[in-house]
């Protein structure tokens, strides 16, 4: 069963990174890429320039795992699932900065600070909506949350829960309003000195983190594997390619602002947001 | 086998924990502090406290990223990527840091340890939540207190403007040699700054 | 033996900490070593709950404390060093010869 759970969060993750590279119009882009020669900077850290895409993928990959495949199956069936992948997250933004600080090169590291600065408040919304939808299963599993949702899916009962997500994620894949690490404003911020298959790595795990918190979010508002007919690993995928193409689609149309002000916009008006919906999941919760 | 796991990562936190004041980096020397709490956390998920091995991962790695923002405004190189020592009183530092380990060391392998371990089945988690909502109530809202009263703290401490004008009115940066020269920004006038005006108050 | 091991390691991490704190002359670097040492409170409390407690509740709550603790230290903490840069572009402990203004 494990081996099965294992080869599925595989797959998902496989497939779905080739339909993302599908919907971002990237395939070939990405393919030419592992032809180029590797620029070199001076003084890099060379660890972390290397193993940044690395573990960019591998949170990529646990944060798809705790995601349930069936009602009550997940490879990491823990108690504490939401709270793995709110861990995940925080470290997505920590990989950002080194990737875009181990160049050792103006641009990147220009990218790797005001990620950061952004990446930081916009963990905080992220995990009022994740604790919120706890609420009602009264748990941190996600395989409760997916249980508490039978009669009615979160994103009805918490009307404000995948908005907010949505920003989350769109700041966790680098995309379009909250593209503050990679934008073109920089020159390519933090991959401004990548070249060839590192480039190409860090395009991967980019996308690769679009399907997991895609599933993430899938499970937490849209009740994940629940739906009739159809088995409950084909209804995650379906609502997975969804939230990935409003994703997509919203990281094309959304312009993007001055990060002061965008600053502004998180603390004053995206956490406050946040906490309305964890009062509303609250009270009804009660 | 989870003693193996357990011990390993028990000497990866501290290797990684003394490569914090090894390396030529402040970025360096917060991300590795942050590998060490990572592991503590590892072995937290393993001797069954999931809750709180997954929280330290999660809290240690946005502590440590503000810990890297901070340290762009007070390195003398935000990149950070040329040699750094700086320490003082050496000598007394190894020796106090050796005899508290000494002495813990000691004391842990002298005295003898209980042996009581968490049963199997049971729901550490919800046993958290109950007490922390339950009988500990009152702790957990004095450390919410706490918390609340340290944003206003860290807020007031670190504003500009107070309420006698900016607090880095009349600065003067540290000279690049030993009470040389200031460094950086120059005031105007000369150094006469007690007599400038700066509007009414 | 498991606690042993985890105990023998708190105890060098207090000690690693002990000495950044006593050794540095920058105050990041002399935060990271009052965080390195609360590391190592909180990798003894770990230790001592899951395998000589029962499984006590309290226990796990003095690990909450001490993360507590330590945002505490660091919020202040950072507070306080920029509120001492403003005033004397100190970043460095041997700037600070005195207390008074």
């Amino acid at each position: 069963m494990t081996l099965l759970l294992a080869l599925a969060v595989l797959g998902t993750l496989l497939a779905g990174t080739l339909f993302a590279a599908v919907l971002d119009r990237t395939a070939l882009p990405l393919v030419a890429a592992f032809g180029r020669q590797r620029v070199e900077t001076e003084a890099p850290d060379r660890m972390n320039r290397d193993l940044a895409p690395a573990w960019y993928l591998a949170l990529a990959a646990v944060g798809l795992s705790v995601v349930p495949f069936a009602p009550g199956l997940a490879l990491i069936d823990s108690p504490v699932g939401i709270v793995i992948w709110g861990a995940c997250e925080a470290l997505t933004v920590v990989t950002v900065f080194l990737h875009g600080w181990s160049p050792n090169a103006p641009f990147p590291l220009i990218g790797a600070y005001r990620y950061a600065a952004i990446g930081l408040p916009v963990m905080l919304p992220s995990m009022f909506v994740l604790i919120a939808a706890a609420l009602p299963a009264e748990s941190l599993s996600l395989v409760a949350i997916v249980e508490s949702q039978r009669e009615i899916w979160n994103v009805v009962r918490q009307p404000l829960g995948l908005p907010l997500f949505l920003v989350v994620a769109l700041a966790l894949t680098l995309r379009g309003p909250m593209d503050y690490a990679d934008a073109a404003d920089i020159a390519s911020g933090t991959s401004a000195e990548d070249s060839g298959p590192a480039r190409a790595a860090w395009q991967v795990a980019r996308l690769a983190m679009l399907v997991s918190v895609s599933a993430i979010a899938a499970t937490v508002f849209l009740g994940g594997p629940l739906g009739p007919v159809l088995p409950g690993p084909v209804w995650l995928w379906l609502k997975t390619a969804v939230l990935m193409a409003l994703i997509v689609w919203l990281g094309d149309r959304v312009a993007r602002t001055t990060p002061s002000r965008m600053l502004g916009i998180l603390w004053v008006v995206l956490l406050p947001l946040s906490f309305l919906d964890l009062v509303i999941s609250g009270v009804l919760a009660l | 086998m989870t003693d193996l796991a357990v011990a390993l990562l028990a000497a990866f936190a501290v290797w990684t924990g003394w490569r914090v004041f090894r390396v030529d980096s402040m970025v360096r020397a917060s991300f590795s502090l942050m590998l060490s709490f990572v592991a503590v956390g590892g072995i937290g998920v393993l001797l069954s406290a999931p809750y709180i091995g997954v929280a330290t991962v999660f809290m240690m790695a946005v502590e440590m990223m503000v810990m890297a923002i901070f340290m762009v405004m007070f390195m003398m190189n935000p990149a950070g990527l040329n040699p750094m020592m700086m320490v003082h009183q050496h000598r007394l530092s190894i020796g106090a840091g050796l005899v508290a380990f000494i002495g813990l060391g000691a004391a842990v392998l002298l005295s003898p340890l209980p042996r009581d371990p968490v049963p199997e089945e049971a729901q550490v988690v919800a046993q958290l939540g109950h007490e922390l909502l339950g009988p500990s109530m009152l702790i957990f809202e004095t450390a919410g207190v706490t918390l609340l009263a340290t944003m206003v703290g860290a807020v007031i401490l670190s504003s500009r403007q107070g309420r006698y004008g900016a607090a880095d009115e009349g600065a003067r940066p540290p000279g690049l040699t030993e009470g040389g020269e200031p460094a950086g920004r120059r005031p105007e006038g000369g150094g006469g700054h007690g007599h400038h005006h700066h509007g009414g108050h | 033996m498991t606690l042993t091991i985890v105990l023998l390691g708190a105890a060098a991490l207090v000690g690693i900490g002990l000495y950044g704190a006593l050794s540095q002359q920058s105050f990041v670097m002399l935060m990271m070593g009052l965080e390195l040492m609360l590391n190592g409170a909180l990798l003894a409390i770990i230790g001592f709950w899951s395998l000589s407690l029962g499984g006590m509740p309290e226990g796990q709550l003095l690990a909450i404390i001490v993360m507590a603790v330590m945002a505490v230290e660091m919020a202040i903490g950072f507070a306080l060093i920029v509120a001492l840069y403003r005033k004397r572009q100190a970043d460095m402990t041997e700037s600070l010869g005195t207390l008074k203004q």
